[in-house]
């Protein structure tokens, strides 16, 4: 029972959630159909709109793993958002240093921005571990930091001289991502994000590491009489989580925008948040909440443009969907299912 | 609350209050309540989470009787007072019972009981074993009633009921006058039988524990030593909330404690270290085996795997469904398969697994808090079996129990804990009514 349950509910909620928006287009004086159309040529109706799709969902995908890790080990990251901008800036800033290799390069990018991303979370996981800090108020207060803080970074270290915006210096040609196929604007940065999905996956479901932090997320009081390093574990799952968030952002400048501006994350960790509460915090589910989100977007700048129905009213989707999910789930919990 | 001040606090305590009050007759209130209640209540101007928890729990209880309540309840207000503060708080409470409040007070502590009361009402595993006025019954009879009660036959339904005694004050009856005052406290701690050997070689001992008390008891608690050498088995008897379940979680390094803990030649940090206590060669069997004895929701295998799952890269499926089998089987745990939830074992099962877990490792000793609470008889003697056999194999064994029968069925040393103090070791033969004298803080 409990398999298409999983499985169920949150196609429901997405089917529900759909129908909602298709009828709030009449408050914008369009046919429901039209915009629905709209809004599945624009994220899936030719290779423009995969690109598109695929292009998105990178952060939201990555972001969402990192939040499944976080939840998986009883912790609540919600300063992805933070970490994705300190992943980014770290690629914004060593980017453009460096030539050469291309493949060493954009290595050396990225782990430079998973470094950062782990680095930007691991001041809430210590105070958490040591000092009883709630993480929720502390990554959440480390993001407002790091948007100052990249929005400084922009207008001071990292400060293209040569532009007239508030940018940093772009990345070499030789270095950003090619597209992955002709029409569409799409980037191998996608394949690294599924495939850091794959491999958290079997982290979480087949590793010995993964059977400690499931059992200090499931259980922290018998993990700690069992004798497993609940704090050292938290720190873990917080640090990998923060690294995830943190590759994304440098994904992000690698395989998108070249270049760090201001502002630059637009709710990306937020939106992968959800992505992981709609998936369960299990990373493949959570990876196909994320495609749908990074889809909803994707069509809804195209029914904007078509039926002029608001794009920020698709913003209301995963919202609506992840309290549906959560209330349908504490429901089920209080049914003792 | 902790960032407010003692003075602050009181005021908001007290209902009685007046909404607007200068700081200095906030001041004049909390001597007036110190004196009126012979409780030691701090300064005004201190912040009470700065204060120790016995202080807190009286400016709580000077709180409550401030406000001259009709009806006032106490739940096991004397846990963290001394014997002069308790004598203290009756004190106070005859009186206010006296000026026509009707006051209930729910303890463990028989002693406390015959110090005031007017009547009681006996609870055990969630019911009703007498009623009557204190005038009609003595500490014996109670203490026999109370023995029988916790002996009786669990169930799981009821495996977290706990006896309690119910003591009311009531309007209008006459004061027991001379009644009041603390209970002689039984089992001041004696050097322990294995004191000479251990200072001869420490590691003789598997577990060593000396000048020890666990975190919030109170500050006047006497300090504990005692030992087990390899096949000793010990049985800690106690009603919830002696203290046995602190000093058993203590020693598990779950909770921190002063003094010396050694199991084995390691010492453990007295901040509580579970780690350092596995590390030692100690195994835990905890009192709630749903919260801290397993992984409800991983399966038998997982389960059975912890603390350090087989595999390099991957987890080792095939050893750790081994290993379950194996262990599933030795301990006779009924179960479909290694890959069904521990969750939806039966409570004597879970109980069996914890063991097929903790005692898989060959440990130096066995620390198990209430192993048997809520089985039934076949599953409690296969849980006391598994223990004797640890036992055998050379591993000292620490047994927390509140049934006296079952005590004895270790068949191994019991020494009684009241209010955190450790009794002499009690001879097998000991009749029902001492024991019950014994455990309820009366004295032999």
């Amino acid at each position: 029972m409990s398999v298409p349950r999983r499985v169920l509910v949150p196609a429901a909620a997405a089917a529900a959630a759909l129908a909602t928006l298709a009828s709030l287009a009449v408050l914008a004086d369009a046919s429901p159909l039209e915009a629905l159309r709209a809004l599945a040529l624009g994220s899936l109706g030719s290779r423009a709109a995969i690109g598109e799709t695929l292009l998105r969902s990178t952060g939201i995908v990555l972001t969402a793993a990192g939040a499944c890790l976080a939840l998986r080990a009883g912790v609540l990251n919600i300063g992805l958002e933070g970490q994705f901008l300190a992943g980014a800036a770290a690629a914004a800033a060593v980017g453009p240093a460096l030539a050469g290799m291309p493949l060493v390069a954009r290595a050396a990018i990225l782990l430079a921005a998973a470094l950062a991303g782990a680095l930007w979370v691991l001041p809430a996981a210590v105070l958490a571990a040591k000092r009883n800090v709630p993480e929720v108020l502390s990554t959440i207060l480390l993001n407002l930091i790091a948007a100052t803080a990249a929005g400084g970074l922009v207008r001071g270290a990292l400060r293209d001289p040569a532009g007239d915006y508030p940018q940093s210096r772009a990345l070499p040609d030789a270095v950003r991502l090619e597209p992955l196929f002709s029409g569409g604007r799409a980037t191998a940065a996608v394949l690294v994000a599924l495939l850091a999905v794959a491999v958290l996956a079997v982290l979480i479901a087949a590793t010995p590491l993964g059977l400690k932090l499931r059992a200090v997320g499931l259980a922290p009081a018998a993990a700690r009489a069992i004798g497993l390093a609940d704090g050292r574990l938290k720190v873990l799952a917080f640090a990998g989580s923060g690294a995830l968030a943190g590759l994304a952002g440098g994904l992000e400048v690698l395989g998108v925008t070249g270049r760090l501006y201001d502002p630059f994350a637009a709710g990306v960790g937020y939106t992968g948040l959800a992505a992981a509460l709609l998936g369960q915090a299990q990373p493949v589910a959570s990876a196909f909440a994320g495609l749908f989100f990074a889809a909803l977007g994707a069509g809804s700048s195209a029914m904007q443009r078509d039926t002029g129905v608001p794009a920020a009213l698709a913003a209301l989707v995963p919202g609506v969907l992840v309290l549906a999910v959560l209330a349908a789930r504490a429901r089920a919990g209080r049914s003792g299912s | 609350m902790g960032a407010a001040s003692v003075a602050d606090n009181l005021a908001l305590l007290d209902r009685n209050a007046p909404l607007v009050e200068s700081a200095r007759a906030r001041h004049a209130r909390v001597a007036r309540l110190a004196e009126a209640f012979g409780l030691e209540l701090g300064g005004p101007d201190d912040r009470v989470d700065t204060l120790p928890v016995g202080t807190r729990q009286r400016i709580e209880i000077a709180g409550a009787l401030a406000g001259e309540p009709d009806v006032l309840i106490l739940d096991e207000p004397t846990a963290v007072l001394s014997p002069d503060e308790t004598a203290a708080l009756f004190a106070a409470l005859r009186k206010q019972a006296d000026a026509g409040a009707a006051i209930v007070l729910i303890t463990h502590r028989l002693a406390e009981v015959f110090s005031g009361a007017d009547r009681l009402t006996l609870l055990a595993r969630g019911k009703t074993v007498k009623q009557c006025l204190i005038s009609e019954t003595t500490a014996a009879e109670i203490g026999g009633l109370l023995i029988a009660g916790s002996g009786a036959e669990e169930t799981e339904k009821e495996e977290r009921e706990e006896e309690k005694i119910f003591l009311e004050g009531e309007e209008g009856r006459e004061p027991f006058e001379g009644r009041r005052g603390d209970a002689r406290r039984p089992g001041a701690t004696r050097p322990s039988k294995n004191a000479a050997r251990s200072a001869a070689g420490v590691a003789a001992n598997n577990l060593e524990v000396r000048n020890f008390r666990a975190a919030g008891t109170p500050p006047k608690q006497e300090l504990l030593s005692f030992s087990l050498s390899p096949g000793e088995l010990l049985v800690l008897l106690a009603i919830d909330g002696n203290g046995a379940d602190a000093i058993a979680s203590a020693v598990a390094g779950l909770t921190p404690f002063t003094g010396e803990v050694r199991v084995g030649r390691a010492a453990l940090p007295s901040s509580g270290d579970p780690l350092a206590f596995r590390a030692a060669g100690g195994a835990f069997v905890p009192a709630d085996r749903r919260e801290e004895g397993l992984v409800l929701d991983l399966d038998l295998a997982e389960n059975l795997a912890l603390p350090d799952p087989p595999g390099r890269f991957f987890l080792d499926r095939a050893a750790m469904q081994t290993h379950a089998l194996e262990r599933i089987v030795a301990f006779a745990v009924r179960a479909p398969s290694p890959s069904t939830r521990a969750g939806a074992l039966s409570g004597g099962n879970q109980q069996k697994l914890v063991l097929a877990r903790e005692l898989a490792r060959s440990p130096r000793l066995v620390v198990a808090v209430h192993p048997t609470r809520g089985l039934d008889l076949a599953a409690s003697a296969a849980v006391r079996a598994r223990l004797a056999e640890a036992c055998a194999a050379g591993a000292s064994v620490l047994v927390v129990t509140s049934d006296p029968d079952e005590a004895f069925d270790y068949r191994g040393g019991v020494r009684v804990v009241t209010r955190g103090a450790l009794s002499g070791e009690v001879a097998g033969g000991t009749p029902p009514a001492a024991l019950g004298r014994l455990m309820a803080g009366l004295g032999a």
